[in-house]
């Protein structure tokens, strides 16, 4: 049965009972009442007849047809009779009133009798007429006589009965029962609606309450008629809510309180970040002026022929030198990371284009170490940035290569199932890595069975900068190692539709000595050591150079007509200029796009920006002799193709 | 004081009459049919009349015929059977004491001495319920002066006496309308008849023609024709009559005890049986009222003894 309702159950509750009593007194009464009508109809039937019989006696003793016939004709205007017929006692019919139904008389006795057709319905009732006998004297009645006399039938009263209107009578009670009882249960349906509106109304208005508390609204009461059945709940409820209210005021209160606090603790954290970077950006800045410096005095010195001894001791020199500025390099690209200074440049590319560099720049390596360095083509694209993508596969590769004393490694790419994204794997038959490891690995500085920390094994940075690349770039990285049995590094990066191929650039060729003679050079720089040392890497290229410290000088060195190639200046300038308002100047003053390029040792988002707004490339200190060669060159293409 | 007295004087008597029941035979033992009113009114006058005329009453034994059937005869001076059946169980005794059979119709009596080949003899008489005829027309002719016609019906037990009825009718002017009904045959259409023409309608002892079961039928029709009916008994009057004649148990009691004496005395019983001499009449004063008829019962009763005395 399905689940009913309170109101609907409230209905059945009253009008189960009733439906069975009034049921039940219907079919009792109705029964009775039947009964009552069956009997009083036989009752009367015989009356009639007997009345009747009696009133016959005197006209079938006399055989009064007349008589006969008018208490016939007073008889059949009695209700249900439908013929009267007198018979003589000879059974002759002496007179009949009335259409017979019965097709024949039933015998005549000397006791009344009474037959029923069911299918007709009809009663049909014969009652002998005899005299009635009157009491004479006893002694003049002698029975000694012999002769006795045997009650007399005069006759016989033949009347037929219809059942008709007793069976109207009883289905007319029947349908009255019946209203009687559909009235008592609309009756009783109704009252048990009514009651049931008279409870469930509060019952509503108390669930209604509980649900708008239960969402929330601690504001929500319910006025209170004295004459509610739910008076005591609902008193409770209202209270309820009130002190849910209050406690949550309360509770509001403190979170506020807590909130407070805690914004407090990050501005005061966030502050001391923003001085530790300051420190940081500060001193990485003064670091790198000299070692800039430094850089390019010692490219210029190993121009310069020495004897063995010193170009032994300059080679060394210079690898150190190297070292210093690949530790700056990579503190710089992690402060970079750190600082989302890293622009990521989505594209969708081969990611063969990538492997095709790998190979190239690995080849040499693995090939000195004695190692099978085997990256798989595959004519898969990504969408991702080339650059840090590239940045992070070299140095994944870079330290495989490291790690791996024998053997080989294999870098491998597959698009996962759902072609929704590719897996890029660098396999590796090193040392392998102990899974206690594999958290710490990702950390600064940390290097597997490096604890002395030998600069040859490198910084112990590579997979830190891969994983904030990785996190920039939104790819996951996983690894799989176990000691002595080598690693898997796996990238996983969106997979792109394939495209259009891009022809490799290759114009990584070392130019000779003197590459840029000729070539009129600006050199603003304040630092007099970096610009003492860049001058006499420019002077050593073939560049002629005029320097100057700062914005007045530049435009005076240009006083006498003298026009630049190129311009280069570092951002922060004396009395707060900057490069980028020196270079404008400089353009100013000359009357045409001279190029130029920028050198900073900040690391700075806006001053990213403000280059790039101007169209000029920044070059951040300390300046590889390379980098800027290339540079130079690039920039030198530009203003032959003009 | 007179009722103590009687009281004592019954209960040493019943005593007494046991011990006479058992040692001597009493002179008068009177026989009834039963028990009822009736008979126990006749047989009381009869008892009463004795003793005034000198009879002892422990001379005297009241039986019922089925008392009388079991003790036997015995040899009593006189038996006195009252009702049929009395008359018969004291006739099958074939008695050697005269026997007076009273309080029966003639019909009866005859039909008793049909039965035990008896014949009316001095030994064996009766004293009838029956009215004489000429009685019955003379009360008639007194009561009715206007009836000429008076209707008869006749059955198997009466049509006996149609000549002599016809005969007296001749002699008191007045005619005689009479119809037969014959065993299984219907009464009404010979009542229809005789109704029609007569002015006075007497019923006759037959049970054939006036019984319990029709008596109320003939009245009523009698009633609707403006015919009286003459009856024979109280009860006629009582169901619708408008005269009858008839003597009563105390007055046949009383007849007996006279010729009782005379048996005592020594004399015989009369030779053949006798109508009673005493008589009552009485009058229905609804049903004489609706005739249109003023009559009175101790005038009528005086009137028809002095006629009967004057002849």
């Amino acid at each position: 049965m399905k689940s009913l309702n309170i109101r609907q159950r409230m209905v059945w509750a009253v009008v189960l009972p009733v439906l069975l009593i009034a049921g039940l007194l219907t079919a009792v009464f109705l029964t009775a009442r039947m009964s009552d009508l069956d009997k009083s109809y036989h009752l009367k039937s015989q009356a009639l007849v007997r009345q009747l019989a009696v009133s016959s006696e005197y006209g079938l003793f006399s055989a009064n047809i007349v008589q006969l016939q008018v208490l016939a004709n007073a008889a059949l205007r009695e209700s249900d009779v439908i013929s009267v017929t007198v018979l003589d006692n000879r059974a002759m019919a002496l007179v009949s009133a009335g259409q017979r139904r019965f097709a024949a008389v039933p015998l005549l006795g000397r006791t009344a009798s009474a037959t029923f057709d069911a299918r007709r319905r009809v009663d049909l009732l014969v009652q002998p007429v005899m005299p009635s006998p009157v009491q004479l004297d006893d002694f003049m009645e002698p029975s000694a006589s012999g002769s006795v006399i045997k009650p007399l039938v005069l006759g016989h009263v033949v009347v037929e009965f219809s059942q008709d209107r007793l069976l109207a009578l009883e289905y007319e009670m029947l349908f009255l029962g019946l209203a009687v009882l559909a009235l008592g249960l609309l009756v009783a349906g109704l009252l048990a609606i009514q009651l049931g509106q008279g409870v469930m109304g509060p019952i509503a208005s108390v669930s209604k309450l509980i649900e708008r508390i239960g969402h929330g609204d601690f504001s929500a009461r319910n006025d209170i008629s004295p004459s509610d059945p739910l008076r005591n709940l609902q008193i409770v409820l209202n209270q309820t809510a009130e002190r849910l209210a209050s406690s949550r005021e309360d509770l509001e209160q403190r979170i506020t309180l807590a909130t407070e606090a805690l914004r407090e603790k990050k501005e005061e954290a966030e502050n001391a970040t923003l001085s530790k970077s300051r420190f940081l950006a500060a001193a990485s800045h003064d670091l790198r002026q000299p070692t800039h410096a430094l850089g390019m005095f010692v490219a210029r010195l190993t121009q310069l022929s020495h004897d063995a001894q010193t170009s032994s001791l300059i080679k060394n020199l210079e690898r150190s030198v190297q070292a210093m500025q690949d530790l700056l390099d990579t503190l710089l690209d992690i402060s970079r990371l750190d600082a989302h200074a890293v622009p990521v440049q989505l594209s969708s590319f081969a990611i063969e284009d990538v492997f095709e560099k790998l190979r190239v720049t690995f080849a040499v390596l693995a090939q000195a170490k004695g190692l099978s360095l085997h990256v798989r083509p595959s004519p898969l694209w990504v969408r991702s940035d080339v650059a840090l993508l590239h940045q992070v596969m070299i140095n994944l590769v870079s330290n495989a290569l490291k790690y791996t004393p024998k053997g080989g490694v294999v870098v491998a790419c597959r698009m996962l199932s759902g072609g929704q994204k590719i897996r890029i794997e660098v396999w590796d038959s090193g040392q392998g890595i102990a899974a206690e490891h594999h958290q710490a690995i990702f950390t600064e500085f940390f290097q597997v069975g490096n604890a002395e920390r030998n600069r040859t094994h490198g910084l112990g940075l590579g997979l830190n900068i891969v994983q904030r690349t990785l996190k920039l770039l939104g790819h996951s990285l996983d690894v799989c190692s176990r000691l002595g049995q080598g690693s898997r590094f796996a990238v996983e990066l969106p997979l792109a539709p394939v495209g259009l191929a891009l022809p490799l650039s290759k114009q990584d060729i070392m130019a000779p000595l003197l590459e840029f003679e000729g070539c009129q050079v600006l050199l603003v720089e304040d630092d007099l050591l970096a610009s003492a040392a860049l001058e006499s890497l420019l002077a050593s290229w073939g560049c002629e150079l005029r320097c100057a410290v700062g914005l007045p000088e530049a435009l005076a060195q240009l006083k006498d007509g003298w026009v630049p190639d190129l311009v280069i200046s570092d951002y922060r300038l004396p009395d707060g200029a900057n490069g980028i308002d020196t270079i404008e100047q400089v353009r100013a003053w000359v009357g045409e796009a001279t190029q130029a390029c920028l050198m900073s040792g900040d690391m700075n988002q806006d001053l990213n920006e403000a280059s790039k707004a101007a169209s000029l490339t920044l070059l951040h200190k300390p300046v590889r002799p390379a980098k800027l060669r290339s540079l130079i060159r690039h920039l030198l293409v530009a203003k032959a193709a003009l | 004081m007179l009722a103590q007295f009687r009281l004592i004087t019954f209960l040493f008597g019943l005593l007494l009459g046991v011990d006479l029941m058992a040692h001597a035979s009493p002179s008068v033992v009177i026989v009834s049919s039963e028990r009822s009113p009736a008979f126990v009114e006749a047989a009381e006058t009869l008892v009463s009349e004795l003793e005034r005329l000198g009879v002892s009453r422990f001379d005297m034994l009241q039986q019922t015929a089925l008392e009388f059937q079991r003790s036997g005869p015995g040899s009593p001076k006189l038996l006195v059977a009252l009702g049929s059946q009395a008359a018969q169980a004291v006739a099958k005794t074939k008695p050697q004491s005269p026997v007076l059979c009273a309080l029966l119709p003639r019909n009866s009596f005859e039909w008793v001495l049909r039965e035990t080949g008896l014949k009316s003899s001095e030994q064996f008489s009766a004293l009838l319920l029956d009215q004489p005829l000429s009685r019955q027309l003379e009360l008639i002719r007194i009561a009715l002066p206007a009836a000429k016609n008076v209707g008869v019906l006749w059955g198997p037990d009466s049509k006996s006496k149609e000549l002599q009825i016809k005969a007296l009718a001749a002699t008191k002017l007045l005619s005689v309308v009479d119809g037969h009904v014959a065993e299984d045959s219907l009464l009404f259409p010979q009542l229809k008849k005789v109704l029609t023409e007569a002015d006075v309608l007497l019923a006759l002892a037959d049970q054939q023609v006036f019984n319990a079961q029709n008596i109320q039928n003939i009245l009523l029709s009698s009633f609707r024709a403006k015919v009286p009916l003459v009856g024979f008994s109280p009860a006629y009057v009582r169901a619708g009559a408008l005269i009858s004649l008839f003597t009563t148990p105390e007055q046949i009691g009383r007849q007996s005890a006279a010729l009782a004496k005379d048996v005592l005395l020594g004399k015989g019983l009369p030779g053949s049986p006798v109508y009673p001499s005493q008589f009552s009449v009485m009058v229905n004063d609804h049903v004489a009222r609706s005739l249109g008829l003023n009559l009175d019962e101790q005038a009528l009763s005086a009137r028809l003894k002095s006629s009967e005395r004057a002849k």
